[in-house]
């Protein structure tokens, strides 16, 4: 137990649409160890999504306890709730990741005013993300003079600008072509590598998801086998 | 600092939006500054006039004159201590355009009842020296560019000259006075009543009655128990009289241009609401753009509360640099519209009042305009929020 970093118990989640209730998790028991990069793959519709959001704390499941980093958080109002997230997760989602007016500097920085960190502080830490995400000489340009991949280059060093524990990805290379694919998948086993985060990415793509450590399959709400990949 | 730089980016996201609303709130604060001072200045002169000085005028109407005799018995009055003729003359100089007040008085007792005036031409001597003479205001002196000496020409439009209707009455400037205080006009013209008196009856073979008499009751004396007591001498005629104090009857040229205030209210509220939907508008298009970034904020931990005051930040900011605007204009053009104004308006002037209240209302709008969004940004879950593409 100690050493899970993500614990869902018994989560169920469901939406109104229309009369109908419909059901996208169900009763899914699920544990993730900490510093290790796990893909969630499944069909679409499966709730991939809609587990990676309640895991990051950006929804509520109906009933049921998602506990992350220690913190239960359905104990968390949604002011502390958005603090933990600040302090413990970071997102990358599939496209729009950025802030279309701010530079991509200012991107990656914008999460560090919610930090102690002085302003020189935030700056040096927002750059050494752009470093590690290869995008130093862009800092510059605003997501409107980026490329589909070295906007989720950015979005990645924004997602670890405030060192979080756990890296949560929803298909961040579902836009881009192999080779920029290949990038940012280089990236993120890095970071689960050098700096010992645990990452949750949701893909549709096999070549993707064979980089990960381990494979979670999400099939109508239900979890399925998770599959020790050997070779990552 | 990053949410100044956040606000300022996505105001100037749409320039030709944003500069057309501030614009546009810009308009509506000048103008209500420009109606709210005319206002003030209105209330202004009527405030500052509170003096001993009583008018007597018909109880029928303005432009119903009253019998010479009238002076003689009022000023038997206990407590009375001058009466002065005060005659509307209302001719023409050169055009209609170039209106200004000219007025039949008893000059000494005029320059008497009015300490306000400092002659600072000429003299009060020459004025009173010979019956053409004239003393003029320095507003107008501005205005025509006179001097002493000159002679000025006036088309009699109520009172013709007897040689006909085409020959103007003929006055000679003899002194220059400055007013003193906001309620005593500037640009008056003030002549001999003698002069206007004998050049009637010569013209219409009667002597004219009298529009008003300037009464000036005693400091320590019952300014109502003497009005009472003029209404109730001339209570069986031949003209009723009705006796109010100066400031009273120059509140009365305000409400004979209808009830000011009131217009003046209803035009600014009207103008107020249409900036407000303008202001609202261009807020919900703006936070709709920023369903996404919203969402983004949230996920990347900002609070509720952070966001709702980031979306009225926008909100204050498009109107307060619209109101700043505004104000300024309002400033920048008070010494043009109080020269603009001048004949009918003397010493208009943009009162600090006036500012505090634009900008207050600047805050009010701001607050409206922003509110919704506001709110809207603080309930929305991050989750409904970034899946807005
Ligand atoms: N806010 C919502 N309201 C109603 N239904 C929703 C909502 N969000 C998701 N759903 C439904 O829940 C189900 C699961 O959605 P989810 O986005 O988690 O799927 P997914 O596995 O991520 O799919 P994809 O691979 O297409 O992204 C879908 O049927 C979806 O239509
Ligand atoms: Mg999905």
């Amino acid at each position: 137990m100690s050493n899970s970093m993500i614990i869902c118990k018994d989560v169920s989640k469901s939406y109104q649409r229309g009369g109908e209730t419909l059901s996208v998790l169900d009763h899914l028991d699920l544990e993730m160890e900490a510093g290790r990069f796990y893909a969630l793959m499944g069909p679409s519709g499966s709730g991939k999504t809609t587990l990676l959001n309640l895991i990051g704390g950006l929804d509520r499941p109906d009933s049921g306890e998602v506990t992350v980093a220690g913190a239960p958080l359905s104990k968390l109002g949604s002011g502390p709730l958005a603090s933990w997230r600040a302090a413990n997760v970071g997102f990358v989602f599939q496209g729009f990741n950025l802030i279309p007016v701010l530079s991509a500097f200012e991107n990656v920085r914008l999460p560090l005013t919610l930090t102690p960190l002085s302003k020189a502080e935030r700056k040096k830490h927002a750059e050494l993300a752009l470093s590690i995400v290869g995008m130093s000489d862009r800092m510059d340009h605003r997501p409107s003079q980026l490329s589909g991949g070295q906007e989720q280059r950015v979005a990645i060093a924004r997602a670890i600008a405030s060192d979080p524990k756990v890296l949560l990805c929803d298909e961040p290379t579902g836009d881009l072509d192999r080779e920029s694919a290949d990038q940012v998948m280089d990236l993120l086993v890095r970071l689960g590598k050098e700096f010992g985060k645990t990452i949750l990415m949701v893909t549709h793509d096999p070549a993707a998801a064979a980089r990960a450590e381990r494979i979670v399959h999400l099939d109508k709400g239900k979890l399925g086998h998770i599959e020790s990949n050997v070779g990552a | 600092m990053d949410f100044l730089t956040l606000t300022r980016r996505n105001l100037w996201r749409h320039p030709l939006r944003t500069t057309l609303t501030c614009g546009a709130i810009a308009m509506a604060v000048f103008l209500v500054c420009t109606l709210r001072s005319l206002v003030t200045t209105l209330d202004n002169s009527a405030v500052a006039s509170r003096n001993e000085r009583l008018w007597v005028q018909s109880a029928v109407s303005l432009f119903v004159s009253l019998p010479q005799s009238y002076q003689a018995k009022i000023e038997a009055i206990d407590g009375v201590d001058l009466v002065c003729k005060w005659q509307w003359f209302g001719g023409i100089y050169i055009e209609p355009k170039n209106f200004f007040g000219q007025f039949a008085v008893d000059p000494e007792k005029a320059l008497s009842l009015y300490p306000e005036l400092t002659v600072t031409e000429g003299s009060k001597e020459a004025f009173l020296g010979s019956r053409q003479m004239v003393l003029v205001g320095q507003g107008l002196v501005d205005r025509f560019g006179w001097k002493l000496g000159d002679k000025v020409p006036i088309m009699g439009t109520i009172f013709p000259h007897p040689d006909g209707a085409d020959t103007p009455w003929e006055f000679e400037i003899a002194a220059i006075y400055q007013s003193s205080k906001p309620n005593v006009d500037n640009q008056m013209f003030l002549f001999h009543w003698d002069y206007f008196a004998e050049t009637v009856e010569t013209a219409s073979g009667t002597a004219p009655d009298v529009g008003t008499y300037v009464v000036r009751t005693h400091p320590a004396s019952d300014q109502s128990a003497i009005m009472r007591e003029i209404d109730t001498m001339f209570e069986n005629g031949p003209q009723r009289v009705q006796a109010t104090t100066e400031s009273e009857f120059q509140a009365q040229f305000v409400s004979m241009y209808g009830n000011v205030g009131f217009f003046v209210s209803a035009i600014g509220g009207a103008v107020l609401l249409a900036i407000l939907l303008a202001a609202l508008n261009t807020m919900l298009m703006s936070a709709r753009e920023q369903t996404r970034d919203v969402g983004i904020l949230k996920a990347l931990g900002f609070s509720d509360g952070r966001l709702f005051a980031y979306m009225l930040g926008q909100s204050f900011a498009l109107c307060l640099v619209g109101g700043a605007i505004g104000v300024s204009l309002a400033l920048l053009l008070e010494k043009g519209i109080s020269k603009a104004f001048a004949a009918m308006l003397p010493n208009y002037a943009v009162i600090p009042q006036t500012i505090v209240l634009a900008v207050g209302i600047t805050f009010v709008i701001g607050l409206l305009a922003g509110i919704l969004p506001a709110l809207r940004a603080r309930a929305i879950l991050p989750v409904t929020a970034l899946s807005d593409r």
